[in-house]
């Protein structure tokens, strides 16, 4: 430091003390001829980018970049749900990373089976889209629907009729569905541990699957017959949408993802 | 330009007030109703309260000014939902500073900390009283009028101090320690500058020198004089570059950290009041007052409140400079504004002492010819 030639300090415009304060007031007034008429400031609630009347009247499609003005299709907005085609399946609920997802009783299912749909708390949803990966039947999607503000907090976690509703408005829907490749992965059966307890067959939400009788072996001298029900379940491949939900119930996990072989 | 003074219309409208209250009531209220004496002195209030209230209408109507002007700056709006335009915006900020709590610490000392704002504010309005608006619309003839003008506005750094001090808040009393160094730099070139206009007026009384300014504004020939004055009044008015007492990014909220509802409405009305205050005496010694040149033609003088109506306008195209300064420039720092003071407006305000007096012995302006009012 002390053995270093001083490096000149840098000249700018700020050592100047005219420019020091005319440079910045021709800047202002420039500013201020520009907005005199219409400040370039959008009057959110009362004007929106999006809405076409209004991107006529300020020409802002003129000469701006694509995309200004306009909010994508396959933009993650509040979800929309449909109701009817809702299989109960859980997914969307296991793979929210938020936990933000409840399964809430629906009218419509039978008492032995409820009909369960998710209730979105958009106070802890981060938009990312997993749950509309997940849903196997693309009855849950993303909207374009953006304004979540209320002045309630509980009026931040909508109903599944709520997102019905929204579901009803058409707006333009963004499925984001990740292809899988069909039959990577499937259920499988470790035979020996299965009880046949029926817990897979009675919760699966596409009733896929089947209890089949299997043969009761009689028993060798001495021998004692493990206490079961002689029934095995037997997986429809084309209509298991691949829940995991007979997995999770499983009493005996005997239930496993694997490849058909 | 009318004939009506301020205290015409305030003497009517008493007069017409008791003579109808007298009128509908019995014989001995009434004749010690309709008594000139008492008539004067409800005039004399009526007066006071118009010239109140017209002035903390129009500080409230700067205050808009200068939001709409600042949105343009920023390329946004500005106050747009209460009322037209947002016009009623500051009074509805009014209503709900009047409606807050007033909290003082429990430390601070209440006779300064409460006695501070309230003079501060009575001793900024106390100046609409001198100032004359237009011929007539001033409440009388005073001879000193700009010294008790300017001597009235330099109250406020005491005041202002005494509020910081008696907050017992570190912010608030480096804030009021500033505004002092910085009021105390300020006022020896403003008086200085103005020693030059009352050089060549030769008046102390502001509607004399409005008067006088009838055929010329001393804004050209006293160019330098309104320069140091204008930069003067910029730190006097505590306005961007020179807000250093309330410096938001250092000292929280300056010397009235501590106020909050209508105490803190106080010192915020107050710092327009003498915003207005600013451009009024910059409008009235430098920019012609309520007189046009005599080469406007004289339509556009002729009209009712005509004089009203051009020195409003010149005092709004003042104090928008001012807010164009205020978008423009970031705030300088206490040693730069303090040297700049000291070192820069003084010796140029002598200068321009100088000038004015040249002027004065030569009697003519370069551009505007001899004329016989000058030098008084
Ligand atoms: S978008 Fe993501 S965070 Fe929101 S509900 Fe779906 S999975 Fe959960
Ligand atoms: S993933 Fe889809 S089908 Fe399954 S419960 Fe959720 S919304 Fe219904
Ligand atoms: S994973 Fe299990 S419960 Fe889910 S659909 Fe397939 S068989 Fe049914």
């Amino acid at each position: 430091m002390a053995t270093a030639e001083a490096a000149p300090p840098p000249k700018s415009s700020g050592e100047n003390p005219i420019l020091y304060v005319a440079k910045p007031l021709a800047t202002a007034a420039r500013q201020f001829m520009k907005s005199l008429i219409r400040p370039s400031t959008i009057v959110y609630p009362f004007e929106r980018l999006e809405d076409p009347a209004f991107r006529d009247k300020v020409a802002v499609a003129a000469g701006k970049p694509i995309g200004v003005g306009h909010v994508w299709d396959n933009y993650r907005g509040v979800h929309a749900l449909n109701i009817a085609t809702c299989i109960s399946c859980n997914l969307c609920a296991f793979s929210c990373p938020d936990l933000c997802i409840d399964m809430v009783t629906v009218p419509g299912g039978d008492p032995k089976h409820p009909k369960k749909c998710p209730q979105i708390d958009y106070g802890k949803c981060s938009y990312c889209g997993f749950c509309s990966d997940a849903c196997p039947e693309g009855c849950l999607t993303m909207t374009t629907k953006y304004e979540l503000a209320t002045p309630k907090r509980s009026e931040m976690v909508y109903s599944p009729q709520k997102m019905n509703e929204i579901f009803e408005r058409k707006l333009p829907m963004n499925p984001i569905r990740v292809e899988r490749p069909s039959n990577e992965d499937a259920i499988l059966l470790d035979v020996p541990l299965c009880i046949g307890c029926n817990a897979c067959a009675r919760d699966c939400p596409t009733q896929c699957i089947t209890m089949l009788d299997i043969p009761k072996p009689t028993p060798k001298p001495g021998e004692k017959l493990p206490k079961r029900i002689w029934k095995e379940p037997v997986i429809n491949d084309s209509d298991c949408v691949r829940c995991g939900t007979c997995i999770s119930v499983c009493p005996k996990e005997c239930l496993f993802w694997g490849t058909h072989t | 330009m009318s004939n009506v003074t301020l205290f015409d219309v305030a003497n009517g409208l008493a007069t017409l007030l008791l003579t109808g209250l007298g009128s509908i009531l019995p014989q001995p209220l009434h004749g010690w109703l309709i008594n000139p004496n008492l008539i004067f002195a409800l005039a004399a209030t009526l007066f006071g309260a118009i010239l109140l209230g017209a002035s903390m209408i129009n500080t409230i109507m700067l205050i808009w000014f200068e939001r709409k002007m600042l949105g343009r700056f920023m390329d946004r709006r500005g106050a747009m939902h209460v009322g037209y335009a947002g016009l009623l915006q500051n009074f509805a900020d009014g209503l709900k500073l009047f409606r807050k709590h007033t909290l003082r610490p429990r430390e601070a000392d209440s006779l300064g900390f409460y006695a501070g704002p309230t003079a501060y504010m009575v001793t900024s309005v106390l100046i609409f009283g001198i100032l004359p608006i237009s011929t007539g619309w001033s409440s009388g003839v005073l001879p000193l009028s700009l010294l008790l003008a300017l001597a009235i506005f330099s109250f406020a750094p005491l005041f202002i101090f005494i509020s910081a001090w008696s907050s017992n808040n570190k912010y608030s009393l480096l804030g009021g320690m500033r505004s002092a160094a910085q009021m105390i730099a300020y006022e020896v070139p403003i008086l200085l500058a103005v020693v030059a206009v009352i050089l060549v007026s030769g008046s102390f009384d502001l509607t004399t020198i409005v008067n006088l300014q009838q055929n010329y504004w001393f804004w050209g020939p006293l160019f330098l004089a309104l320069l140091v004055f204008v930069v003067g009044m910029l730190a006097e008015m505590e306005r961007i570059p020179f807000d250093l007492p309330e410096a938001e990014a250092e000292l929280v909220e300056g010397w009235n950290t501590e106020y909050g509802g209508m105490l803190f409405a106080f010192f915020m009305l107050a710092d327009y009041v003498r915003a207005l205050v600013g451009s009024i005496l910059v409008v009235l010694l430098f920019l012609g007052g309520w007189t046009l040149p005599s080469y406007v033609p004289s339509a556009l003088t002729s009209f009712p409140l005509a004089g009203i109506f051009w020195f409003m306008l010149k005092t709004y195209i003042v104090f928008g400079v001012f807010v164009w300064i205020r978008a423009s420039l970031p705030r300088v720092r206490t040693d730069q504004l303090l040297k700049v003071g000291w070192m820069r407006m003084i010796p140029l305000s002598l200068l321009s002492v100088v000038l004015a007096a040249m002027l004065v012995l030569v009697r003519c302006l370069p551009v505007f010819g001899c004329v016989p009012g000058l030098g008084g």
